[in-house]
């Protein structure tokens, strides 16, 4: 393990990569659907149902930091931070750690609870930093902590992802490439 | 004189595509073949492309399981057809933010990509409202906007904010405000680079996505065309009307030149031919000493 982490340091990321964050790292999971079907309990049901508010919290928490990120860096406006957008993020956020906080996963789905569980952490990481603009300007220091942490959080909730049993990260219905089927 | 050769390159398709998806109130209607495809503008010393597609490995299982989209194609082989590399690519206009637009900038790593600010900031406030709310969130994948923010960070994302002249020379983008999408763009070439150019073609992005948004049947209201809007607007259909009328008046009314990415009849209207792929490469025109691709 120890040599994995040396080559991918050494060898594969770039110095500014997500993946030098703490934590554990994202890995695909068992998604809760192929359990379901495996385990054939019901419990695995309830916990892709449960799922559904959480992964469509962090999916919109996850594009609204980085859109943030965006206006914020090229239009070098510090104001990003008063934007009711981002206070709006934040309440979220906070709301999404009730849900997640009372979701209980079947043993077997402890490894994609934790993915969300990681990709919220990633996220509180960034809201931070936005918190840090003010003082310090237009910070490129904090623009590469909030970048690093928003790739991390999209990469473990990615890693969640489940087609059937709907944690999906684009919502195709009426989408200009598939309308309406 | 032509400053730049303009191919329209398919890179996936959908066979069975509903008619009131493209065509607004054209209910049960049929279907129709749509092809997928971005466009490559080469001239001047540059290689730029409108669009850049979707990547497969995000979103092809789905699209393939689901909704029937067939025969993806990676940028590398696609732009081989008309010569191209993506690393040659310099510059990208993202007309919106959907995930078959916006979807794969990965591929193009020494590309600048340019898109309406309006496009980003609408999309975050739209992931701010409630979740009843959430139509307004279609289609768009925050991963792209992930990446968005990567190549902010690697200072190769621009925002424009309205209308942009000689963004390269003689390509000038346009913003058409609250119509397919918040912040939807199209890219215009005056491709004689004159200010009052004789030679204009329009890259419509979605907001145009048949001829018939162009020439619509007018019988109902004793015209012989009228503008017919695309069926999705996150914005209104009065302001497809509207943009569509903007661009028809930059290519003097000659509605051969705004181009439909969409639209599988552009076989019909220029030079084309089918690649070994299956996918088809349409000729708009060709630069002063450019060969033809189609030929």
């Amino acid at each position: 393990m120890a040599d994995d982490l040396f080559m991918r340091l050494t060898t594969v990321h770039r110095p500014d990569c997500a993946l030098f964050t703490e934590g554990p790292l994202p890995q695909p999971v068992p998604d809760p659907d192929r359990l379901a079907e495996t385990l054939g309990t019901d419990e695995a049901a309830a916990y892709a149902a449960q799922c559904h508010p959480i992964f469509e919290d962090l999916r919109r928490i996850v594009g609204q930091l980085a859109g943030l990120m965006i206006l914020g860096q090229l239009t070098e406006k510090s104001e990003v931070v008063d934007l009711d957008e981002l206070d709006l993020c934040r309440q979220r956020w906070e709301a999404c750690a009730e849900r997640l906080h009372r979701l209980a996963a079947p043993g077997a789905l402890a490894a994609h609870l934790e993915q969300l569980m990681a990709s919220h952490s990633a996220c509180g990481r960034a809201l931070g930093a936005f918190s840090r603009l003010p003082a310090l300007g237009q910070g490129e220091t904090v623009f590469d902590e909030i970048s690093r942490q928003i790739q991390r959080a999209y990469a473990h909730l990615r890693a969640a992802t489940s087609q059937k049993a709907g944690l999906e990260m684009v919502d195709l219905t009426h989408a200009c490439c598939s309308c309406g089927r | 004189m032509a400053d730049y050769s303009i191919w329209v390159c398919e890179y996936s398709y959908v066979s069975k595509y509903h008619k009131s998806g493209v065509l607004y109130g054209a209910h049960n209607q049929g279907y129709l073949k749509l092809p997928y495809c971005y466009v490559v503008i080469k001239g001047k010393n540059h290689v730029a492309m409108v669009d850049v597609g979707y990547n497969d490995k995000e979103y092809g299982k789905t699209l393939g399981d689901r909704f029937g989209v067939e025969n993806w194609r990676n940028p590398k082989t696609v732009l081989a057809e008309v010569g191209v590399t993506p690393e040659e690519v310099d510059t990208v206009f993202i007309t919106h933010a959907h995930f078959d637009h916006f979807g794969n900038v990965e591929d193009f790593p020494n590309a600048r990509f340019y898109i309406q600010e309006r496009e980003i900031a609408k999309w975050v406030w739209a992931m701010s409202l409630p979740d009843r709310m959430r139509w307004m969130m279609v289609a768009v994948d925050p991963g792209d906007i992930v990446r968005g923010a990567g190549l902010a960070r690697e200072r190769r994302l621009t925002t424009v904010n309205g209308s942009v002249s000689d963004v390269l020379p003689g390509i000038d983008l346009h913003l058409a405000e609250d119509s397919h999408t918040f912040g939807s763009m199209w890219v215009t070439v005056r491709n004689d680079g004159r200010d009052q150019s004789e030679d204009v073609w329009v890259l419509a992005g979605d907001l145009i996505y048949v001829f018939e948004n162009l020439r619509g049947p007018g019988d109902a209201v004793d015209a012989g065309e009228i503008y017919t809007p695309v069926g999705l607007a996150v914005g209104s259909q009065t302001n497809l009307v509207l943009a569509t009328e903007e661009m028809m008046k930059q290519v003097g009314h000659d509605s051969n030149r705004i181009i439909p990415i969409h639209e599988e009849r552009l076989r019909d209207a220029f030079p084309s031919r089918i690649s070994k792929e299956g996918l088809r490469i349409t000729e708009i025109c060709l630069a002063d000493g450019e060969s033809s691709k189609v030929a």
